[in-house]
């Protein structure tokens, strides 16, 4: 327990160190739901690294913290973060719409064994933890991803 | 009144938007209904641990199994790369079928909580929650006020239709109505973070590899421990990911293990704030007490019946109190005109006294006595106050005396003017205590008390000089009747009797007129006004109602009557104009109480029109008494008829001016004193029509008879068993 804290305020400690030091880059984020029928879903897009840590929260889509005990790997990965609402949150996304939204990254994070994590919920269906898991990779850019449940296809694209 | 103003205007205008929740409201409790139909049985104690290896033995790919309030167990499952939603039977895990959340599109739910607007929309709906709540509670206090207390709230109701609908339906759902806003209520609050349902942060768990496999669901502690019937939601650790752990929500609380160890990694009770909205739920929506479910669908399609009628009552209250032309505010008034009218004639008074004071230049203010208060600016107050039954107040004055003598007494004078009718021993009862009242608390009168007989121009003319001397200005009081909308009735058919005090008397049938009158039923009044620059209506009492088919009255010729003569001089195929009145204290309510009916002469029509409309064949008892049978024998021959169709179930006549008639009915009343007493004893109901004296006879006896149950006519007419018509 105590181990796996520490690494994960090492990494995020680094995460955050880099950028200033280190080249980074925008990557923007595009992910389209199904038409599932249901209500907007939650969704919390994060970043953990190589040993499955929290890193940090790159979007929130969905306003009520009622709901998001359903985003439930997130939501327990990031309890020590205080500032993962900050600036990254915005209306939860309508079945069939697609979110567009662009993060700051460092290039350190790229093909280091980082993964990209979503989380989704809508209410009266399933929880929906680690809908989608794909690695941070240059080669990997671009190339859509199916989740389980919810999204249709997600795609991030270097740039 | 500010119960009265609020619950008017709330419902109004948050009532129209409640009719959108009320509707989707009954729609959704159809999903409780359907769970619970669906749900299969959980058998007691069964730990969710058994629950989880039967799942996993049927649905290999189970993540998510969750416990529906209804009972209902739903397994999520990802399968072939389809996310799945399973019912599945919890005594041995076979797939019951697929999962629907509801029966109902979305947008209902919607709809329902936000009004299709996301967060505006909630608030929206919570304001309404809000107002519903307000409107029972202003609802309760009403209702208390009406019915006089808490141990008479479940008495029966009077008034017209939509008085006692809205009444008898509100004392069914009020109760429930508030509740559910209340849960509403807590609900809003929760979703906009108000009330904290978590009390902590979730803690930060993983599960640790130890070099070992998962351990299978039957050897964790905590799900062995934890019972299916408290559980509301699992998770079961994903296979791909090592760290992933199993979380529990039970009843209790929530609860995380370690795949590898077993190991109970953190727990954290259920807090309070959440018990309440499990609770608040439950209340809300009906889902896991499909009973409760019916109760609040049956509420929520009530709602439209309690709108329906608020708007109507709204519309009765606003024409019977005219807004009156040309009002001063009240801080400004030197004159002030306080009204009590019970049947909305005496506000046409005080427009014509507020005219004319208006025109001699003074600012005048006019309201109801009931909002008794008199600033410093007054000079000069009238009560126009008109009496109610035996000398009591009209129903919305009926705590005037208490308002007045709990008010300070200013330096104006004051004037009451009284209207009724001669012909009632309390004539204007009510307007003598009020001006002893006024006098007593040292208020300086202006003018005596006058009467006004049977609405009359010509006293209240009079009145008006006696009122220009005292204030030393000229003052004309040009009085109008306001008469409500006649309809032309064309007389088809008329019987003939030579009456038994010497003037005839006459059974009048009119058509029903294809519109222009409203419903009614036997014991309603019929206006009739006769021609003539400043007619006066007169009211009979009416022998049919609006189901029969056409309009009956039985009229004897008054000496000198205007309006009699004029109906004595009508031929089949002449017209009258007409109104109806309600007269809602009086007419028969549906109940299978018997009835005993006792009337004297012409007075026996709204007792025919009871009997002529008893298709329920409730038992009626008749006691009619008239002077001859050759002469005033009035419905003789349908009273035959309708006993022999079972409408009528005994009738006993009296003729007073045959030897051997049997005297007066009171007479007969006295002679059948058991059987009397027996149908008094089992609830019968008594409704009394004819002239006063006669009533006053009847009602002697009646207290005779009643002595030996402890009852009194008084007692009965309190629990609004017995009612009269008296002319």
């Amino acid at each position: 327990m105590s181990t796996r804290f520490l690494l994960t305020t090492v990494a995020a400690a680094c995460a955050l160190a880099l950028p200033a030091m280190a080249q980074s880059r925008p990557v923007t984020l595009s992910t389209t739901l199904k038409d599932y029928g249901g209500d907007g879903a939650y969704l919390a897009v994060y970043l953990t690294d190589a040993k499955g840590a929290y890193v940090r929260t790159l979007w929130v889509a969905g306003g009520k913290a009622k709901y998001y005990k359903h985003l439930a790997d997130w939501n327990r990965l990031s309890a020590g973060d205080a500032k993962r609402l900050n600036g990254v949150t915005g209306a939860s996304v309508g079945a069939g719409r697609t979110l567009k939204v662009t993060a700051e990254l460092a290039d350190a994070l790229i093909d280091a064994g980082y993964e990209i994590r979503i989380d989704a919920a809508a209410e009266d269906m399933r929880d929906s933890p680690a809908e989608i898991r794909v690695p941070l990779t240059a080669t990997g850019a671009g190339k859509p991803q199916a989740g389980k449940q919810y999204i249709q296809s997600f795609t991030y694209q270097l740039q | 009144m500010i119960w009265r103003f609020a619950h008017r205007w709330l419902g109004l205008v948050a009532g129209t938007l409640a009719l959108v929740l009320s509707i989707t409201g009954t729609l959704l409790a159809l999903d409780p209904l359907n769970n619970a139909i669906q749900a299969a049985p959980t058998e007691p104690d069964m730990p969710v641990a058994t629950l989880v290896q039967r799942v996993q033995a049927t649905v290999p790919g189970a993540e998510e199994i969750r416990r529906q309030p209804s009972g209902a167990i739903v397994v999520y499952a990802f399968e072939d790369g389809q996310a799945r939603a399973l019912r599945v039977a919890p005594a041995d895990g076979r797939v019951l079928g697929s999962y629907q959340p509801s029966l109902l599109p979305r947008w209902v739910k919607n709809l329902h909580r936000a009004l299709l607007l996301d967060d505006p929309g909630r608030v929206a709906a919570a304001v309404v929650a809000l107002a519903m709540l307000a409107l029972s509670v202003s609802g309760l206090v009403l209702l208390l006020r009406r019915m006089g207390g808490w141990r008479r709230l479940a008495g029966p109701v009077r008034g017209t239709l939509a008085q006692r609908l809205h009444v008898l339906a509100g004392r069914v759902v009020l109760a429930v109505l508030a509740l559910s806003a209340v849960a509403a209520l807590y609900m809003s609050a929760a979703t906009f973070g108000l009330v904290q349902l978590d009390a902590e942060a979730e803690p930060e768990v993983a599960s640790s590899p130890n070099g070992q496999a998962s351990l299978p669901a039957g050897q964790l502690p905590l799900l062995q421990a934890l019972h299916v019937q408290d559980l509301r939601k699992l998770n079961v650790p994903a296979a791909d990911d090592p760290q992933d752990i199993w979380s529990i929500v039970t009843v209790q609380g929530q609860g995380w293990v370690d795949r590898y160890s077993g190991q109970t990694l953190a727990w954290h009770d259920t807090t309070t704030a959440q018990r309440v909205h499990d609770w608040a739920l439950l209340l809300h929506t009906g889902d896991g007490a499909w009973a409760w479910a019916v109760v609040l669908g049956a509420m929520g399609a009530s709602i439209p019946l309690f709108w329906v009628t608020g708007v109507l009552l709204w519309w009765q209250a606003r024409r019977s109190r005219p807004a009156i032309e040309g009002n001063s505010p009240l801080a400004q008034a030197d004159s002030l005109i306080f009204v009590a009218s019970e049947s909305g004639s005496t506000w046409g008074f005080a427009q014509a006294l507020h005219t004319a004071l208006a025109a001699a230049g003074h600012r005048v203010h006019t309201t109801a006595l009931e909002h008794w208060h008199v600033p410093p600016a007054a000079r000069h107050v009238y009560v126009l106050a008109a009496t109610y039954g035996e000398g009591q107040a009209p129903a919305h004055a009926a705590r005037a005396l208490d308002v007045i003598a709990h008010q300070p007494v200013t330096s104006a004078q004051v004037a009451v003017l009284g209207f009724g009718d001669r012909q009632f021993p309390a004539f204007c009862a009510f307007a003598e205590a009020l001006e002893q009242t006024l006098l007593a608390q040292g208020w300086n009168p202006l003018l005596a008390l006058e009467r006004i007989h049977q609405q009359s121009a010509q006293e209240f003319a009079r009145w008006g000089q006696s009122l220009a001397q005292a204030l030393g200005q000229p003052l004309s009081l040009a009085y109008q009747p306001r008469l409500p909308r006649t309809a032309a009735l064309t007389l088809v058919s008329r019987q003939d009797f030579a009456g038994g005090a010497g003037e005839p008397a006459a059974i009048l049938r009119f058509a029903l007129p294809g519109r222009g009158l409203p419903r009614f039923v036997a014991g309603d009044l019929l206006g009739i006004v006769p021609p003539g620059d400043q007619p006066v209506p007169r009211y009979y009492s009416l022998a049919s109602g609006t189901r029969d088919g056409f309009v009956e009255i039985c009229v004897r010729r008054m000496p000198g009557g205007v309006c009699s003569n004029y109906l004595h001089g009508l031929q089949p195929g002449d017209s009258a104009q007409a109104f109806i009145r309600p007269n809602p204290g009086f007419a028969l309510h549906g109940s299978r109480q018997p009835v005993l009916l006792i009337g004297a002469g012409t007075g026996v029509a709204p007792l025919a029109g009871f009997i002529r409309g008893n298709a329920r064949r409730r038992p009626m008892h008749l006691y009619y008494g008239t002077r001859d049978p050759a002469r005033d024998f009035y419905f003789g021959e349908e009273l035959q008829a309708w006993q022999a169709e079972g409408r009528l179930a005994d009738l006993h006549t009296t003729f007073s001016r045959t030897p051997d008639g049997g005297g007066y009915v009171q007479d007969s009343l006295r002679r059948d004193a058991a059987r009397v007493r027996d149908l008094l004893a089992r609830g019968a109901v008594v409704r009394v029509c004819g002239s006063r004296p006669m009533a006053q006879g009847v009602a002697q006896v009646l207290d005779e008879i009643l002595d030996g149950l402890g009852l009194s006519v008084a007692r009965l007419k309190q629990r609004e068993r017995y009612a009269e018509d008296l002319f």
